[in-house]
């Protein structure tokens, strides 16, 4: 066995060294069962993860909005409380934003990206698990309010100082809530921003050969600058976080009024992050976007670099308009001005990447699958929503608008006809290479159908009622204002959409156990990771790492098939001559670190801090073992008939 | 299978749309804070704006929607080719067709520019020609009312002229508030006259409005600001310049005193003492016909006046301990924490533009306050003075003991004494 | 272990796209995620000068320059350090990047400990983290920095003892690794408590030689300990086996240095702007 590679490691080693390590590194090598999924570090499981619970709190999310739209069903409502009318809007916001779109779509950039590049695996395998548990823990913490006496957060989603501060919020019970939310935004910022850093690197360093930038699918293009904007936005929420946390728990007075602190503060670092936080939620869902239409075109997109250039452009404009969330706070006609044209340029690159989605189909072959409908319906319903946003560009248009329920049906249109269509697009797209099964048509479609017509007659009436002068996170209104009627087909159309989803789901899971068998390349796609050997994937994703020629590298494969067939001999024949295929291996350490967070964020919220320092010696024992046992690591070989040896652990000596 | 739901759908989607229309036209727009039916620059001003950005976003909506809608239809794969069709050309684009599309966009978004940044300086303050005619209030958002302070009314010994949740302007004239709370984040809106402008601790907000002719309009707080956010509404009535004036000349007098009459009267008007559900509500449709009539009688003293019952109740508001946070100039309330009830029988509405200020709902409010407005400070108490009921410090819970006890007759003394306050 | 083919590229990595190192481009991504962080405090605190409450105190009357200042030239000092210990580790020089990295912990340690005094200081002249605004703001920012100090201390003390693991495995070396750690937390402890003591009795009677004996005196017990960790960490400084440590760790070692470069510049600009914009 040759040590040619540069990596520290042999399979000769992993064997002395297995049988040396003390029981607290034991490297874990279940592949299935319940230890392979708290132990993995393969990026398919995790995203797999993230993609479970993100539809969990997806349902969680609708039903806490389901029971928002009972209450407004009728004027004068008494279905329930203001006081859980406020924690159910401020959850429902936070749930969707935070615990369902963007695990949902950092569940698609888990699972699809490294196999877009070519890769077997993420840069640090380890901490892409250690940002999933972490997740979780912030999930938790989040939510754990729901089962105590204190209630959930009910500060409202951006949690406006000073309604945050000790004096005001939960005044009529123990106020943890607040600490709650407070901590639960803490630990997922860590968990988003440690996911992006390892997607940055792996994006820019682990792509295959021959994979250019400029060839990269635009998915993982929008991943990229989703991560940018998320390790550039998220410290702004983290510091505004922080001196909130100090003013409830340290006495300081960051955002307290008496203590001479300014609460506008709050917002400009709120929105700092809050603003680029909302093309957090919409770059991913325009990259599947522009990953389906070229597929069900068969064409590939049109305008390649112009739709990636202004990717870039809404991400780096992203961070220049903050304020237009603030233009009913009286900053004074420049900055109004200001931030009011700097959004309305934004629109420019939004409106070329649909005009160029548009040139995509134009002169194309267009298969209408139900990933299709989904990436069609996206269009429009994000142009609806883009179309009102430029409404509230305009300053002094949107003092009518901000904060009605104007605003409530514009940012629905842009998430829900945006992101969720598309996620909902992508997991219908990539079904078939994730499970190896593929979903009915008419079902699909069905639910495609129900979940448009029930999207539409529940946020098309919130346009008027919003410039018929409804307030938003409104629990109840009168019978005089004009407002029933739009309010109840509101509710109606929610119920609708209700059963869309419910019928999405049930397709979705009847799929998993009884649908139809589809192997391979069911959609005749046209990026890499439908060159997988099997599907669902092996481990190791790829047999061969593949070389890439092209944009649209797997089309090209297609195309061309003789001479990558003799490409891929030859790289085999490398590998294997390096060792074989190098994979990571598990560890124990990611969840216990994050199970130290998650005890010390629980604690410290509730303000026992020898609890929140015994989760902090958890942590620090979690960081240290994971230090010092290693990255670990082993080989697998390829045979000539498709078959795998070598795993954790195993005797490679037969080799 | 040959069931075709999909155009079955797309039938329903039309039909469905175009039962909307309707809708749409039966009032979807037309409700007392419709942004649409102004009364005032401002708000004029802002839609202008807001239909500049309508047509041009419809015109580019129906180029880009009528392309979108041709090139699904027109390249749309037939059922039997789907897969085997021969690939269609493989362009990448062109970039004289980008160029232009994005020179197009940026035209279209200068023709929203331009009167877009008008309005944001004419809308920020009033014009500089009319501002020596402009009159001067103070709005001050409070968990959950309004205050409505006039600068420029000072009345002897007591300051400025302060009055609660229905704010009283000259038509006809701009209209300069500054904005002011005393606690959390509220927000000044009321739809028909302009949009809304936060008022944010520690930082002195304003805005400007003109009612062109008088009238009655509705407001509403619009940013959450707790508990009971939903429920925390006013009123604006802007009347001609010698009403005002004679509005400003009442309620600048000390409290109105009723002498209690030789004989006492048997009895008076009953009205329904029932507690109703917590939402119930508190409008009536004779009222909302003609808001300004019915603003009118409220300056005069009840035909049913009980003199008797007002001094109870008079009694009542000092034994009860509503003076220590209400204010009625003249008589002993002398608080500041709550509202200014010194003319309080003049107004409209009670609990902040929420109900209607008849007997029996005040009635409701006075005995049930916590279902009108959950979490309000007349029930919990606030900056250390004690409400309706008693709150642990420490665990902020309700201890079960109450400060305050009505029944229905000293509620009764108290509605006729608050209703004597023209 | 370090039985390498070849000689290692410390620029180039042939296993990654770009070249760059994974861990050095993930480090690189993270100091600009910390830019913004640092940044959001940064301008919190300068609003906040800006908007000062009317009582609150002035930043001149605390302030002492002189210490700050060299405080300041203690940690840029400690990053020459750091970078010679990246240099002697990328040339596998064991030994020397061993003494260069104690260096650094030893520089980091007497910033940390400026920052302790500085705090206690302030603190005994009534600026407290609740007293008003700019006791907040400085609190908060220079102690969120110190944090990353601590942090960075902490890691060279674990890279520290990393650079000790021996090369054959079946050599136990948890419980040596331990006590090292043990050693290190002791020695930090026992100096701020000693310093304390001797500043806090000198304060009251003048730095004589007399009122010094009298602060050691005060903390006798955390003498005799600060000498036996010191010991103990002479004693274990020495690693008479091969190691399990060398070129190959130098990104391990660069990816610090560049943490430890990053903290420092941040505190350049926090000296800058929370300190000398003061005196203008």
């Amino acid at each position: 066995m040759a040590t040619a590679t540069t990596a520290a490691y042999s399979p000769a080693d992993a064997k002395s060294r297995a049988s040396h390590r003390p029981w607290f590194f034991t490297r874990p090598v279940a592949k299935t069962g319940l230890v392979s999924w708290l132990t993995t570090v393969d990026h398919k499981k995790i995203g797999l993860l993230y993609g479970i619970t993100a539809l969990f709190f997806f349902l969680v999310g609708g039903i806490e909005a389901l029971l928002i739209r009972v209450q407004l069903a009728v004027p004068n409502n008494t279905f329930i409380s203001h006081q859980f009318y406020n924690e159910l809007f401020t959850m429902h916001a936070t749930t969707m934003i935070f615990l369902a779109v963007m695990p949902l779509s950092a569940a698609f950039f888990n699972y699809m990206m490294p196999l877009q590049i070519g890769a077997r695996d993420v840069a640090f395998p380890r901490l892409n698990g250690f940002a999933f548990w972490v997740f979780i823990a912030g999930a938790i913490v989040l939510n754990v309010g729901w089962f105590t006496a204190a209630g959930a957060p009910d500060v409202g989603w951006f949690g406006y100082a000073p309604l945050t501060s000790n004096a005001y919020s939960q005044q009529f019970a123990g106020d943890v809530s607040t600490d709650l939310w407070i901590m639960g935004l803490q630990i997922l910022g860590v968990s988003s921003v440690i996911g992006s850093l390892n997607f940055i690197v792996t994006i820019i360093n682990m792509r295959a050969p021959g994979l250019t930038m400029m060839r990269l699918p635009v998915f993982t293009w929008m991943t990229l600058f989703t991560a940018f904007l998320i390790i550039l936005s998220f410290p702004a929420i983290t510091i505004a976080l922080v001196e909130l946390m100090m003013d409830r728990s340290f006495g300081t007075g960051f955002f307290e009024v008496a203590k001479g602190g300014m609460p506008i503060l709050w917002q400009h670092l709120f929105w700092i992050f809050g603003h680029p936080e909302v093309y957090i939620l919409i770059l991913p869902a325009m990259g599947i976007v522009s990953e389906i239409l070229p597929t069900f075109s068969r064409k590939p997109l049109f305008g390649y670099p112009i739709v990636v250039f202004s990717g870039a452009v809404i991400g780096f404009l992203g961070f220049g308009v903050w304020s237009h969330h603030m233009f009913t706070t009286g900053m004074g006609t420049m900055a109004t001005a200001a931030f009011s044209l700097a959004t309305m340029a934004i629109a420019v690159p939004t409106g070329v990447k649909i005009f160029n989605w548009v040139g995509t189909l134009w002169g194309g072959h267009i298969m209408t699958r139900t990933p299709m409908m989904f990436a069609l319906g996206f269009i429009w319903m994000f142009m609806m929503g883009g179309f009102s946003g430029v409404m509230h560009s305009a300053a002094p248009a949107d003092a009518q608008q901000q904060d009605s329920y104007f605003v409530v049906a514009h940012f629905h249109y842009v998430l829900i006809g945006g992101s969720i269509f598309a996620l909902l697009a992508g997991i219908h797209f990539w079904f078939p290479l994730i499970f190896g099964r593929i979903v009915s048509e008419f079902w699909g479609k069905l639910s495609f159908w129900v979940i448009f017509v029930g999207f539409n007659v529940t946020f098309f009436p919130m346009h008027f009622l919003g410039l018929n002068g409804m307030p938003r996170r409104t629990a109840v209104y009168d019978g005089n204002m004009g407002w029933n009627s739009a309010n109840l087909v509101a509710t109606i159309g929610a119920f609708i959409l209700a059963i869309g989803i419910g019928i999405y789901f049930a397709v979705m899971i009847y799929t998993y156990f009884k649908g139809k068998k589809a192997a391979g390349d069911v959609w005749d796609a046209r990026t890499l990771e439908w060159s997988v050997p099997t599907t669902p994937p092996p481990e190791h994703n790829f047999h061969v790492t593949p070389t890439v020629h092209a944009r649209d590298a797997f089309w090209y494969e297609k195309t061309h098939a003789k001479e990558i067939a003799a490409e891929k001999a030859k790289t085999a024949a490398e590998t294997e001559s390096h060792g074989g295929i190098h994979m990571p291996s598990q560890s124990w350490f990611p969840l216990v670190t994050a199970v130290g967070m998650l005890i010390g964020g629980l604690f410290f919220a509730h303000h026992y801090f020898p609890g929140a320092i015994a989760g902090g010696v958890i942590l620090l024992i979690g960081v240290l073992g994971w230090a010092f046992e290693g990255p670990g690591g082993y080989h697998l070989h390829i045979h000539k008939d498709g078959s795998v040896t070598g795993g954790e652990g195993q005797d490679e000596s037969a080799h | 299978m040959r069931f075709s739901l999909v155009p079955t759908l797309r039938r329903a989607t039309t039909l469905l749309a175009v039962a909307l229309i309707p809708l749409f036209t039966a009032g979807w727009l037309s409700g007392p804070q419709s942004t649409f039916d102004v009364k005032g620059p401002v708000a004029k001003s802002q839609l202008d704006v807001f239909y500049v950005t309508v047509w041009v976003t419809m015109a580019i909506f129906v180029v880009v929607a009528a392309v979108l809608a041709y090139a699904t239809i027109k390249f749309k794969a037939r059922k039997t080719d789907d897969e085997h069709a021969p690939v269609p050309p493989q362009g990448h684009g062109n970039p004289l067709v980008e160029l232009g599309l994005i020179a197009a966009s940026i035209a279209a978004l200068v023709i929203i520019a331009v009167p877009t940044l008008k309005a944001i300086w004419y809308t920020y303050d009033v014009p500089e020609e009319q501002r020596a005619n402009a009159y001067e209030v103070t709005a001050r958002g409070l968990q959950w009312w309004f205050q409505f302070e006039y600068p420029s009314e000072q009345i002897d010994g007591s300051g400025q002229l302060i009055t609660g949740n229905e704010l009283v302007i000259p038509a006809g004239r701009p209209v300069r508030i500054n904005l002011r709370t005393s606690d959390v984040i509220h927000s000044f809106w009321v739809p028909k006259l302009g949009g809304k402008v936060d008022m944010i601790p520690n930082r002195g907000n304003h805005m400007w409005l003109q009612a062109d002719e008088p009238g009655y309009f509705w407001g509403q707080c619009a940013e959450y600001c707790g508990e009971s956010h939903a429920v925390m509404r006013f009123r604006v009535i802007a009347l001609a310049e010698d009403d005002f004036a004679a509005w400003v000349e009442n309620q600048k007098k000390s409290a109105r005193t009723v002498q209690p009459s030789a004989s006492p009267k048997a009895e008076f008007a009953s009205y329904d003492m029932t507690r109703k559900p917590r939402n119930a509500p508190g409008y009536t449709a004779d009222f909302d016909a003609d808001p300004m009539a019915a603003w009118v009688n409220f300056q005069f003293p009840d035909k049913d006046e009980n003199a008797d019952l007002v001094a109870k109740g008079r009694a009542l508001f000092k034994e009860k301990n509503c003076i220590t946070c209400h204010s009625v100039r003249g008589h002993e309330g002398v608080g500041v924490n709550a509202p200014d009830l010194t003319h309080f029988g003049s107004r409209t509405t009670v609990a902040a533009g929420l109900l209607e200020n008849s007997k029996e709902n005040l009635h409701r409010w006075l005995m049930y306050p916590n279902d009108v407005k959950p979490g309000n400070k007349m029930w919990v108490g606030v900056n250390g003075m004690a409400g309706y009921i008693d709150i642990d410090p420490a665990t902020k819970r309700p201890t079960g003991t109450r400060h305050i006890e009505l029944n229905d007759t000293e509620s009764r003394a108290l509605v006729e004494y608050l209703h004597s306050l023209k | 272990m370090s039985a390498h083919a070849g000689t290692i590229d410390h620029h180039h990595d042939h296993t990654t796209t770009t070249g760059i190192p994974n861990k050095k481009l993930f480090m690189w991504a993270f100091l600009a995620s910390d830019c913004m962080f640092f940044g959001a405090l940064i301008s919190t605190h300068v609003i906040y000068r800006l908007h000062p409450t009317p009582d609150g105190a002035d930043p001149l009357k605390i302030f002492s320059l002189e210490l700050t200042s060299f405080s300041t030239f203690i940690l840029l000092m400690s990053s020459l350090l750091m970078a010679l210990a990246v240099g002697a580790c990328q040339k596998g020089k064991v030994e020397a990047t061993r003494k260069m990295i104690l260096g650094t912990i030893f520089f980091g340690l007497i910033f940390l400990g400026c920052q302790v005094y500085e705090f206690t200081h302030f603190v005994h002249l009534g600026l407290t983290l609740n007293s008003d605004m700019f006791g907040a703001t400085f609190y908060t920012l220079t102690g969120t920095h110190g944090v990353h100090v601590a942090i960075g201390v902490l890691w060279l003390v674990f890279m520290y003892i990393r650079t000790f693991k021996p090369a054959d495995v079946s050599k136990a070396w948890v419980g040596r690794a331990c006590l090292q750690f043990a050693a290190f937390a002791v020695a930090t402890v026992t100096i701020m408590i000693i310093m304390l003591a001797v500043t806090h009795v000198g304060n009251e009677q003048g730095y004589t030689l007399a009122a010094i004996g009298a602060g050691l005196q005060h903390s006798l017990i955390s003498c005799i300990a600060f000498v036996a960790s010191c010991a103990t960490l002479i004693a274990l400084g020495r690693s008479s086996w091969a190691v399990d440590f060398g070129e190959a760790n130098a990104v391990d070692v660069e990816g610090m240095g560049l943490y430890w470069h990053f903290v420092d510049i941040v505190w350049i600009v926090i000296f800058t702007v929370v300190y000398l914009l003061e005196y203008l």
